[in-house]
């Protein structure tokens, strides 16, 4: 969404605010009731900070027709600023509304000419004046341009960060984050133009997701970059009917933009950890016990039926042994890292070949992440946190050392096919 | 009267012989256009075939997503079948022009009508290839959509919505070429109308069981909500 689409009212009332120090995004918008306590906290996270005389809010209050901005009572420094967002056309996805959501809140921040930015797109009942704290204090106190979020996690919880977003990014880009694509940002106003700058001509190209575009800009353009210790983060149940739209939705940004960086992340080796603020929480290990045998049985039916799909993207030794893999007992069932790694790279590489259609490529990895899950599930399952962040940190070592597969692949694809 | 025959005999002989040989210098015409025009297509199939192989035509087919034209092509080389292609259809102007040395008007003639079915051929051509790529691309996502919901028969599934869209173009192809007429479309009419029932039915019968299973599959979601969720993705 970009400015010109706002309704007149919101456009005046834009410039009647003139300038501000800070824009705080909050886009929680399956939870309108707890928008009035998320500006309550941001205005107690605002009170810590020493050095914001204005702040502006942009609330994503999900209501049609015309906006209600008002300032927030008697405080003149806090103004909040709620849009109404546009309604999702038939093929609009709750991720695509997100992203759009998000290019509002940097271009109210970019038309301001603010110094930091924030966003929180999180569920706004886990949220408190400590989280926006952590996420705005290290840009503006301590002149970071990106703060990325770092969420406590049961065992079983951000399984497509830990096995995909997370080394991907740190091998590509050599930067380790937990969480790159977030939700939950802080942002200088330096990074924040930046991004603004590059969605402009890219939107003549069709949709651009800002999401998968934040982490990997600040990294390739050398921006500060740290992560702040947020605590525990609600998400919502897993619709396993609809796992695939989510993986598309997802993995599609971060291999468009693995394309867009090709320049930067291929003179990339090794990763560097980055500073982190705040205490980490305890993590207590009864996350529940998953039933992997549903998982297992989903991996068994795609290398059974996705062979062709899969041939156009795999490698014939890739294919092996996937079905050696699928021939195995429930109970030996483990995924080596190196191949998931390898696969992981391949549909990057597919995805930038076109080899088959983008959307059917992305859905067809949907049951090797099962996989993945079920033989991740299956080592973990009595591990303690150590040992899983220990295993976390060997999948991260498999992913920069394959690198060079990659990079191999990206320039001579058709060497490994025959 | 043997000699009336004799030159009944002598004449007809005549008649042949110079028939044959007025025939003579228009089928050496036709092998020499024949030969020309053979050692035509083989250079322009060579120019062609080193120029589509320069620009990675093969390639850019299968990017272009059109990989039904690398299955029907001679070796899945689509550089192949566009090189064949230009051979033979040089080969057929110089059987044209090898033709015309017998008689032009027989010639002017097959070519108005060749050049007057033309459109036809072209329309079947378009309608075959559009209806297989739309057939595969289909085909293609209902597998993938089956597997990610775990149907077991997602293969079979598959290739039938794929067989259906390939006979739907077939029929509209040869409805083009005018090949068959109605008894093409009274096939393809019994054909769909045939498999419809077939899948009326099989959801009629089959539908109790589905419902009930579809329910107790709610039921337990609910039950579940319960309990702690253990698996986030993001």
């Amino acid at each position: 969404m970009e400015l010109d689409a706002l309704p007149q009212p919101e456009l005046e009332r834009l410039e009647q605010l003139g300038n501000a120090d800070l824009v705080i995004g909050i886009l929680d918008s399956e939870h309108t009731a707890e928008a009035g306590a998320a500006i309550a906290a941001v205005r107690q996270a605002l009170a810590q900070l020493s050095r914001v005389t204005r702040a502006v809010v942009v609330c994503n209050n999900g209501t049609q027709g015309s906006a209600d901005s008002a300032d927030s009572g008697d405080d003149r420094s806090l103004a909040v600023f709620s849009y109404s967002q546009s309604p999702a056309g038939p093929a609009g996805t709750r991720h695509q509304s997100m992203s759009s959501a998000y290019q509002h809140v940097f271009a109210v921040g970019g038309k301001l000419g603010v110094r930091a930015g924030g966003v929180i797109a999180s569920d706004l009942r886990t949220l408190t004046p400590q989280w926006i704290h952590r996420l705005l204090q290290p840009v503006i106190d301590l002149a970071f341009d990106l703060v990325a979020p770092r969420y406590t996690r049961h065992k079983m919880e951000g399984l497509l960060n830990r096995s995909i977003l997370s080394p991907l990014h740190r091998a590509l880009y050599g930067v380790q984050l937990q969480n790159p694509m977030g939700p939950d940002f802080g942002l200088s106003g330096k990074l924040l133009q930046r991004i603004l700058g590059q969605v402009a001509p890219r939107r003549r190209g069709g949709q651009v997701d800002l999401l998968g575009s934040i982490a990997s800009t600040a990294a390739a353009d050398g921006f500060q970059i740290c992560e702040s210790h947020l605590g525990a983060r609600s998400q919502p149940p897993t619709d396993w009917q609809n796992l695939s739209s989510l993986l598309a939705e997802v993995l599609g940004p971060v291999f468009l933009e693995i394309e867009r960086q090709v320049a930067f992340w291929q003179g990339i080796r090794g990763s560097k950890p980055v500073p982190q603020f705040g205490a980490p929480e305890a993590v207590s290990d009864d996350g529940g016990t998953v039933d992997v045998q549903p998982m297992i049985e989903s991996f068994q039916l795609g290398t059974r039926d996705l062979q062709d799909v899969w041939g156009l993207i795999l490698p014939p030794t890739t294919l092996l042994e996937l079905r050696k893999l699928s021939r195995l007992a429930p109970a030996q069932f483990r995924m080596p890292d190196e191949l998931w790694v390898r696969i992981v790279y391949d549909f990057a590489l597919g995805h930038r070949l076109q080899a088959i259609s983008r959307d059917h490529l992305l859905r067809s990895i949907t049951p090797l992440y099962l996989g993945w899950i079920a033989s991740f599930g299956l080592e973990v399952e009595t591990a303690g946190s150590a040992e899983r962040e220990a295993r976390m940190e060997r999948l991260c070592k498999e992913y920069e050392v394959n690198k060079s597969y990659l990079v191999s692949r990206w320039r001579w694809p058709d060497r490994f096919n025959p | 009267m043997w000699e009336q025959v004799g030159q009944a005999l002598n004449h007809s002989m005549t008649r042949m012989l110079s028939q044959l040989a007025s025939l003579l210098p228009g089928m050496a015409a036709l092998v020499v256009a024949l030969l020309v025009s053979a050692l035509v297509a083989w250079v322009v199939s060579a120019i062609v075939r080193r120029s589509l192989i320069g620009i990675d035509f093969d390639r850019r087919v299968a990017q272009w997503g059109l990989p039904a034209l690398a299955e029907w092509s001679p070796s899945n080389s689509p550089v192949r079948l566009v090189a064949r292609a230009l051979a033979w259809t040089v080969m057929l102007i110089g059987f044209l022009i090898g033709l015309s040395a017998f008689d032009a008007t027989l010639t002017s003639q097959l070519v108005s009508r060749l050049f007057g079915y033309l459109p036809n051929v072209l329309a079947a051509v378009v309608v075959l290839a559009a209806g297989s790529i739309i057939a595969r691309f289909l085909a293609r996502s209902v597998l993938i959509g089956a597997v990610n919901m775990n149907l077991h028969y997602a293969r079979l599934l598959s290739a039938g919505l794929k067989w259906l869209v390939i006979v739907l173009a077939v029929a509209m192809a040869l409805e083009h070429l005018g090949i068959g007429g109605d008894i093409i479309r009274l096939a393809f009419a019994i054909l769909f109308g045939g498999i419809v029932l077939a899948l009326a039915l099989a959801v009629g019968l089959g539908s109790k069981e589905l419902v009930s299973r579809s329910l107790d599959r709610e039921a337990s979601k609910t039950s579940g909500q319960n309990m702690r969720e253990p698996v986030g993705h993001l």
